[in-house]
């Protein structure tokens, strides 16, 4: 039936003119349990003596051959169980998300220093501790490798034998004629810039509980982002169906990508021990556990030549991209791919030659990190845009003006965007608002008359595909249905990280698509119980995992709407459902939304639905990086001001103006809270944050007090209200694009040009310690 | 469940005799005051003692008090009451400062003074502020008092003079004459986090010449340090500021920083020079 | 080792080896759920506690040495206006993500509210140093706060 066709259902909520709830700060349904501790999170599950309890035995060598693992003494503790390792592995033990490259439990070989290689299962915590002291491994030691540059010339020493080479994984990108493109340049501006690891440091750190029931099923409480996937994940290691394995999730207390990639297999690894004791399993990190396993935000460095023509157009860019992936690729090749296709920054660029290197060394994984690859390549466009307008001697917005994306044009993967690209009204808008050129022309007489103290103003504009890269499948859907009382639940395999998507936009759209009062809306979240929704990651938890909600809240709609109009005597237009009340605009006869649901079980009206939705996607050429890549982008931009001590080097970042181009904005205050979380997160990745590695590769600050994040002092709380410019996607729920990630994204780059800004040095580097400063201003 | 302390005997005597009985008597033993350095060096097994003395019920070792020569601080008064103490405010407004950055509310509720000192890492805050201020430890044992220059009282790192059998009971600090002052403490961040220099500069100006000068520093060597060199340059000198900027140099001579996780020895010694500059300015009040 | 104290107002008793921390004890025996584990060595605020109306780090206190002491988590403060009057603030001004951070940074604001009615910016930024929140950027969780400023 027609009526019940995803694309017209979309597009005729998509036209709204009005809405009752969508785009109002609706508070959270979540917010009072949290603040009076009665949200579960994972560890309050755990019941000791009652569940085994899991320590994991961690690799203390970058690179080295297991000859033997001896727990032959940790067995005769009186509390352990057993002590599991890779060969007790029923399924498979091969667990990498891009390359099978990645074992659950090292096989053979260690990778680094921090890898995974036993579980013991105790009774107690106290004999798990002892014991992990009385585990011996006797390794044979091989070099090990930690720069990428050096790991991708030898081939003498091999992380993978299996690959052949240290580079994992290549991308590439050719657009045009670059030779051409910068002999028609007369402003050519080359750099290398290199960003550092970054640590999510989520407050809560993985776990999993692994219960097993009585039909041989295994019940997962886990903190993946993906329930699907570690059902995948742990069906594939324990070699059983995956309608055996179900996964739960409770509140999860941050992941940023980080329990994407970990959360899965925190899962697998419980499960390996319920499944094979046939007990209930309880595996926590520590934080320094969490710290030196989990995989991090990308480390890397990128060779960066741009032209410009003399009217300030972008003609060429030649890119090289290296990633230093670590001892496993992890999701490396994805975030590579999504680098490299976002290498030209939003902006038009005729001719392009892009290339990608994924490469292993003997350090902790790359992994999923808000951005996932592009805060780093983005910080190198920008910081190309800025060196480009100073050589031109133009203002850096009129450059950025000149050259952004526009409806019609195409990508720099050949790939024409139609719709939805607001990014030249965003930076438009945000200029005037914040009275751009008023504020840097003051701050260059400030500096004039300030000797130690210098200021600066710096922008970075970015864009972020929405969705899964490539032509790579994506889709949305849940279930809906509404219990006879007129209650409703929603069934999502969405999860709730903190960013509010189940509690808050979910319930605003069903409450807008079925009319029904908002405190009725109930979201069951993160659930394999629910159809697979995809994963909480890519800023897609609204833009696409509520797709599938809309759908279905919209199919029960159009039931209701005509079983209202046969109850009211009028035609199905002429229906309103509002906040409950169910009436004929005409003659305005009315019934509650209560009676109206009764009406719909007496009368065998269905009220429950899935809302399959399967995102449509072009294709795409590997061999020369040309065609499709996302079927739509977010645009954000973010303007610093900063405040640089050139006596000690320090920088403080003292108030950011916000703006977003992503669509219909669904919830404002939730949306303020990730702009501001992120602006956050990105202040303390550039000026605070940095993994420091021991001669063994380790990870010498694997804990807060010296890997340091900011406190409520390092941070900016002056961040002015965000400029939206509401560039509707057509797919996307209400037009809805996606947000999570995008504050982020320009952050590096926006610090880096208010700071060379303000020194008037160009910053290539992160991150910006006091100590990097100083340097860079060569007063060390 | 992150960590498992090691076991342990537990006191907790009642009063100080019993203290000093206790450990006269016990070997491998630790005190425990405000704890919050102690529980994680026993998680990380830096220290594993068989026994534990708790010192948290000898309420004669909290107090603040000032008589005619001293301000006294009980060993075991909490970092917190140290800040809210109007007579360590107006009297020793380099102490107050120092403890003011230091950690955070909750652990300022715990932590104590003592500890701090006794605990002896070379990043320890309180050390630069007692150290100028030329502050007396008394310590007591089953055999008596004695007093320690807190100069004399720091070995190397974790290591004091204290004898196995003594507990530090008292900070006794002459009281200052009139005098310039200035703080600095620069960290990987704002706040909450430790030392990668922290400075506390003091000065006695008489008609516009440095009468008295004393400066110390933590994080720049094995244990705090003063920077004599650049004291004895400055003694009797005009203030001056080309003078000032000769002689915060010297601190290298008084300094040994290493690199670490925190920061490099270079920039270490960068900051020293620079904070000195910066305090000195500040204390004697004139413009850098 | 016996040890007697306060909790949330009701007096209790439990029989701890000496080295079990706070934490553990007011997760495992008393089910506050509330008091977080983080890091489990005094520099993330997410187990803070009041020890006599004062926070501290549940995590760097040894069970035993509270005897004796008056111990408040949250969960004892469900019927306290001051603390509905934080929380309502807190859900309003959208200062609640993830969540796993709240109910310490609830608790050091209350313990602050209860020594000054009228704290200004500095106070509270200075209170709130050692609760470490990696979602909201803090900025509404300072809008909640000075909000609330009677």
């Amino acid at each position: 039936m027609s009526i019940e066709d995803p694309y017209e259902l979309l597009s005729k909520w998509f036209e709204a003119k009005e809405y009752l709830v969508v785009g109002k700060s609706v508070t959270r349904s979540d917010s009072i349990e949290k603040a009076i501790g009665k949200a579960r999170f994972l560890e309050d599950y755990y019941e000791p003596g009652r569940m085994l309890f899991v320590k994991q035995l961690l690799s203390t060598e970058p690179h080295a051959i297991i000859e033997s693992i001896d727990y032959s003494d940790a067995l005769k503790l009186t509390n352990i169980v057993g002590v599991f390792t890779a060969k007790n592995i029923p399924g498979i033990n091969n667990v990498g998300y891009a390359l099978p490259d990645q074992p659950l439990l090292a096989e053979g070989k260690v990778r680094y220093h921090g890898e995974p290689i036993a579980l013991i299962a105790s009774w107690d915590i106290d004999d798990a501790f002892k014991a992990l002291e009385m585990i011996r491994v006797k390794y044979k030691r091989l070099t090990p490798i930690y720069d990428p540059l050096e790991a991708m010339e030898r081939k003498d020493i091999l992380i993978h034998d299996e690959q052949g080479s240290n580079i994992a994984f290549t991308t590439k990108v050719r657009k045009g004629d670059i030779e051409r493109g910068f002999s028609e340049s007369s402003t050519i501006v080359k750099n290398t810039y290199k960003t550092h690891h970054q640590e999510h440091a989520y407050l809560e750190t993985e776990a999993a509980l692994a219960i097993p029931d009585i039909q041989g099923r295994i019940n997962i409480i886990s903190c993946a982002q993906y329930p699907h996937l570690a059902q995948r994940i742990v069906s594939k290691v324990l070699g059983i169906p995956a309608s055996n394995i179900r996964i739960i999730t409770p509140y999860i207390g941050g992941a940023f990508g980080g329990k994407d990639d970990e959360g899965p297999l925190v899962a697998a690894k419980a499960a390996l021990v319920a499944y094979l004791t046939g007990k209930p399993a309880f595996l926590i990190y520590s934080r320094e556990e969490s710290i030196r396993i989990h995989p991090k935000r990308e480390a890397t460095i990128i060779e960066y030549t741009s032209g410009v023509d003399d009217n300030g157009y972008l003609k060429a860019i030649k890119v090289k991209i290296i990633h230093d992936t670590g001892a496993y690729t992890n999701r490396g090749p994805y975030i590579l791919w999504r680098a490299t296709m976002h290498s030209s920054g939003p902006y038009y660029v005729p001719n392009a030659w892009v290339d990608g290197y994924c490469v292993y060394t003997n350090k902790v994984p790359q992994g999923s990190f808000r951005g996932f690859g592009n805060p780093s390549i983005q910080f190198a466009v920008e910081s190309q845009m800025d060196e480009l307008a100073k050589k031109l001697g133009i203002d850096p917005i009129e450059l950025r003006l000149k050259n952004l994306l526009r409806p019609g044009m195409d990508t720099i993967t050949g790939q024409k965007l139609d719709h939805s690209v607001g990014v030249a009204d965003l930076v438009d808008k945000l200029a005037r608002k914040m009275e751009w050129s008023k504020v840097r022309r003051e701050l260059e007489d400030w500096n004039k008359r300030s000797n130690r103290y210098k200021r600066g103003l710096g922008i970075g504009v970015a864009w972020h595909g929405i969705s899964t890269s490539r032509g790579v499948p994506d889709w949305s859907n849940a279930y809906i249905k509404i219990e006879r009382d007129g209650s409703v639940n929603v069934y999502t395999g969405i999860v709730e990280i903190g960013q509010g998507t189940p509690t808050t936009s979910y319930r605003q759209i069903v409450a807008e698509a079925l009319g029904a009062p908002l405190e009725y809306i109930n979201v069951v979240f993160g659930t394999t119980d629910a159809p697979d929704t995809g994963a909480t990651h890519a800023s897609r938890g609204t833009s696409i995992g509520a797709i599938g909600v809309l759908v279905a809240a919209a199919k029960i709609r159009e039931r209701l709407n005509r079983l209202a109009s046969d109850i009211l005597k009028t035609n199905p237009e002429n229906i309103v459902i509002r906040n409950g009340r169910v009436f004929d605009k005409i003659s305005n006869r009315e019934i509650r939304w209560e009676e109206l649901i009764q009406e719909a079980y007496n009368r065998g009206v269905e009220v429950s639905a899935t809302g399959y939705f399967y995102l449509p996607k072009g294709k795409f050429d590997d061999k020369i990086g040309q065609g499709f890549a996302y079927p739509a982008y977010s645009f954000v931009a973010v303007a610093v001001l900063v405040e640089i001590d050139t006596w000690t080097g320090k920088v403080r970042v003292l108030k950011a103006w916000p703006g977003l181009a992503a669509g219909k904005i669904i919830n404002p205050t939730q949306v303020e809270g990730q702009i501001e979380g992120a602006i956050a997160q990105g202040i303390g990745y550039v000026l605070y944050e940095k993994l420091e590695f021991g001669s063994k590769g380790e990870i010498l600050n694997a804990d807060l007090t010296d890997y340091v994040i900011p406190t409520i002092q390092d941070v900016t709380l002056d961040v002015e209200k965000p400029v939206y410019v509401e560039d509707k996607y057509k797919y996307g729920p209400f037009g809805a694009k996606g947000v999570g990630e995008m504050a982020f994204i320009p952050l590096p780059a926006a610090i880096a040009n208010a700071v060379s800004h303000a020194l008037n040095k160009r910053v290539t580097t992160l991150p910006l310690t006091p100590e990097n400063v100083l340097k860079l201003i060569g007063g060390l | 469940m992150f960590y498992v302390l090691p076991r342990f005997n537990y006191y907790r005597p009642n009063s100080l005799d019993e203290v000093l009985k206790l450990i006269n008597e016990l070997e491998n033993y630790k005190i425990l005051a405000g704890g919050t350095d102690l529980l994680i060096d026993m998680r990380i097994k830096r220290y594993t003692p068989r026994n534990i003395v708790d010192i948290n019920r000898i309420n004669e070792l909290q107090y603040i008090r000032e008589d005619n020569e001293y301000i006294r601080i009980g060993s075991l008064t909490r970092l917190q009451d140290i800040i809210e103490s109007n007579i360590i405010r107006e009297k020793l407004p380099l102490l107050y400062n120092a403890v003011y950055n230091m950690a955070s509310w909750q652990i300022r509720n715990r932590a104590t003074i003592g500890g701090n000192l006794c605990n002896a890492s070379p990043a320890a805050d309180t050390a630069p502020p007692l150290m100028v201020y030329n502050a007396k430890l008394v310590v007591s044992s089953i055999n008596g008092s004695r007093e320690i220059s807190i100069l004399d009282f720091f070995k190397g790192p974790r290591e004091t003079d204290l004898r196995n059998n003594e507990l530090l009971v008292e900070i006794k600090i002459p009281k200052p004459h009139i005098h310039g002052y200035s703080y600095r403490k620069i960290g990987r961040r704002n706040a909450f986090t430790l030392s990668i220099v922290a400075i506390a500069t003091y000065v006695e100006i008489e008609n516009n010449i440095f009468r008295d000068v004393r400066i110390a520093l933590n994080s720049v060597a094995p244990k705090p340090v003063r920077a004599w060199s650049v004291e004895e340059y400055l003694k009797n000198k005009r203030i001056d500021r080309e003078e000032i900027y000769k002689a915060s140099e010297l601190v290298v001579k008084d300094i040994s920083p290493i690199s670490d996780v925190r920061a490099s020895a270079d920039y270490r010694r960068k900051l020293s020079i620079i904070l000195i500059r910066e305090t000195l300015f500040e204390a004697s009040k004139i413009t850098g | 080792m016996k040890v007697r104290f306060i909790l949330n107002n009701r007096e209790v008793e439990v029989d701890v080896d000496p080295r079990e921390i706070l934490l553990d004890t007011l997760r495992y025996r008393f089910g506050l759920k509330s008091v977080k584990r983080g890091c489990e060595r005094g520099e993330c605020g997410t187990c803070t506690v009041l020890i006599n109306d004062k926070p501290v780090y549940s995590c760097m206190v040894l069970t035993v040495q509270v005897e004796g002491q008056r111990i408040t988590t949250v969960e004892g403060l469900v019927n306290d206006d001051l603390f509905k009057k934080i929380i309502v603030s807190f859900a309003e001004k959208g200062a609640i993500q993830c969540g796993f951070c709240t109910p310490g940074f609830i608790l050091t604001a209350y313990a602050l509210y209860r020594i000054k009615d009228k704290p200004s910016i500095e106070d509270i930024l200075k209170a709130l140093e050692g609760n470490l929140c990696r979602c909201t950027g803090y900025k509404k969780i300072v809008d909640a706060l000075t909000s609330i400023r009677s």
